[in-house]
């Protein structure tokens, strides 16, 4: 018994960690290394070179969905956090009992597909071209899930005499929003706008569907780069995604010992 | 009206008018848009007649042909996903909650979870480069003969899985994980103290503690890769329809549209469904247990006698 006991701590757990990491970063580490390869294999190496990511960066298609990535996360981002925390705000002070933010958690909860047709649809029906604007609408509905929440969570940590306080002291109620509300919040607005950003880069599904014939994220052009096979720039490409993301998960991070101190305060 | 009163009033209304777009986003992008997915799938087009008429043809035609089996295959192949990743990230999530020292726990866990933060497309394509026909493993298994030249690792129900599992286990690891950091370690030493070996121990305390948080990987797991799309077709090739790609080929390719709609809203049902079991199952367990502590406060009630 004894030694099957050492045997389930020292050997199977430790085993079962090397083979999650194994799974998850095999991969990926073969993805990053062949970005650098010189010749267009995916066995051989043959020698360090930068030339998928020269011709990454000279590529019009690439930049160009970069480009509608980027309106479109920034904008999901922007709209998300202000539309989620006039609700929050709203809400709490309004005194209705918050019961009715439960209802964002059915973005995160349905399978994304089933949000991608909605919007395909309702776009569809009243004849509105497919482009930004269904893009931006896909993308806000899911960062809305995910902001509702965090926001919430924080603003029932405060304490309710700060903003009495202030309004007690004759601020208005939008100085109260400025001056108080919105310093006490920043954290989890921070890390909750991060959560979005990447959210919307990295979204395939709704993109997929929503993005029409004139506009095509990055993640739309991966996935019609990957339909036709191997090809280093993709490589490139997926290693720029994996840098991106290491440095906003290193800021989210950081940003999560804010908060703590924030919250220990 | 005194002023304080109007500024009562006014905040009220304003504090109204500000919750509105949020809920005006949820309703004008997720509920009429499902309401018109139902329109789609009751409603028919007559074109002799020029007239509508409501009609369940095609939830007929789900149910009696081969999408009924891409449902069940797609559910099938979330519940194995599912389960493949509970297998892997409890123990992880054990040894990472409670034998790893304090000070590895973080990075631990960040490195865990940072695939994930990532694209999927990225996670997908980096299987795709490993396994593919000239890739690093097929080479290699050709070079010791353990496959035919012309064998593909790709396009096939095995790669599909690993594809699945290695994309979403962090999302079980993570609540598991959660629940097991935040559980009292007094618990685990009154059950040693009362004389339960390691094994009870986990079987007594420590599993059905980590339930909540079971119950939560299995759905972060299971719903999105019941709806998976990417991943069995860039992994799976053409040769195996599940419902996400089901949908896809009715909504942009054949433009079906009214069975497409038949096929998502039968296809939601099963998670909904999923979800309303594992709901009944916790109400049922803490049913049971209340039941069980009420029996025994009445027992010790009418037995009062016994300890005076």
């Amino acid at each position: 018994m004894v030694e099957n006991r050492k045997y389930m701590g020292q050997f199977f757990m430790p085993l079962m960690v090397a083979v999650a990491y194994l799974f998850l970063y095999l991969p990926i580490f073969v993805l990053v290394l062949f970005s650098f390869n010189n010749a267009n294999c995916s066995v051989a190496w043959a020698g360090f070179s930068l030339k998928w990511y020269q011709k990454l960066v000279s590529s019009p298609e690439i930049l160009d969905a970069l480009q509608a990535s980027l309106i479109v996360a920034l904008s999901t981002t922007f709209l998300s956090l202000l539309i989620g925390t006039c609700f929050i705000v709203a809400s709490r002070w309004g005194g209705r009992s918050s019961l009715f933010s439960n209802v964002f958690y059915v973005n995160i909860l349905l399978p994304e597909i089933v949000l991608a047709i909605g919007i395909l649809s309702i776009f569809t029906f009243f004849q509105l071209p497919l482009g930004y604007g269904s893009l931006i609408a896909g993308h806000t509905l899911l960062g809305l899930g995910f902001v509702i929440p965090i926001v919430r969570a924080r603003f029932c940590e405060l304490d309710p005499v700060l903003t009495e306080a202030s309004l007690d002291m004759g601020a208005t109620y939008w100085q109260t929003f400025l001056h108080v509300l919105i310093p006490l919040l920043m954290p989890s607005l921070l890390a909750s706008g991060l959560l979005v950003f990447t959210l919307s880069m990295d979204d395939f599904l709704i993109s997929f569907f929503c993005s029409g014939p004139t506009v095509q994220t990055l993640s739309v052009y991966v996935y019609s780069m990957i339909r036709t096979g191997v090809d280093p720039m993709i490589n490139a490409i997926s290693t720029c995604f994996l840098v991106i993301s290491s440095l906003l998960v290193f800021l989210l991070c950081s940003l999560k010992v804010v908060d703590q101190v924030l919250g220990h305060d | 009206m005194s002023m304080k009163a109007f500024r009562k009033i006014f905040a009220d209304e304003l504090s109204f008018v500000f919750s509105c777009p949020a809920i005006l986003w949820q309703s004008v992008f997720l509920y009429v848009p499902f309401l018109l997915l139902v329109g789609y799938s009751i409603t028919d087009f007559n074109e002799t007649t020029g007239t509508w008429f409501l009609t369940l043809a095609y939830y007929k035609q789900i149910f009696a042909s081969l999408y009924i089996q891409i449902i069940f295959r797609s559910f099938f192949l979330a519940a194995l996903t599912a389960a493949i990743c509970f297998a892997i990230a409890y123990p992880v999530a054990y040894f990472l909650a409670l034998k790893v020292p304090k000070r590895f726990k973080t990075i631990l866990l960040f490195t865990l979870i940072f695939p994930s933060w990532t694209s999927l497309i990225v996670q997908v394509y980096a299987w795709f480069f490993l396994l593919e026909q000239n890739g690093i493993i097929s080479t290699v298994l050709r070079f010791f003969h353990l496959i035919s030249p012309t064998q593909h690792l790709l396009n096939n129900y095995f790669t599909i899985v690993v594809g699945m599992v290695s994309c979403f286990l962090p999302f079980m690891i993570l609540p598991i994980y959660a629940v097991l950091e935040k559980m009292e370690k007094h618990y685990l030493e009154s059950s040693a103290d009362l004389g339960a070996n390691r094994f009870e121990t986990f079987r007594r305390v420590i599993f059905p503690m980590s339930l909540p948080g079971v119950y939560a990987g299995v759905m972060l797991v299971f719903i999105p890769s019941f709806g998976e799309f990417a991943i069995p077709t860039l992994l799976g090739g053409a040769k195996y329809i599940f419902w996400g790609s089901a949908i896809v080929d009715k909504f942009l390719r054949s433009r079906d549209w009214r069975l497409g709609s038949a096929l998502v809203i039968v296809g939601i049902m099963l998670p909904v469904l999923l979800t309303a079991i594992v709901y009944a199952f916790k109400k049922i367990r803490i049913y049971l247990v209340t039941r069980k502590s009420k029996q025994y406060a009445d027992y010790l009630s009418t037995h009062k006698e016994l300890w005076g």
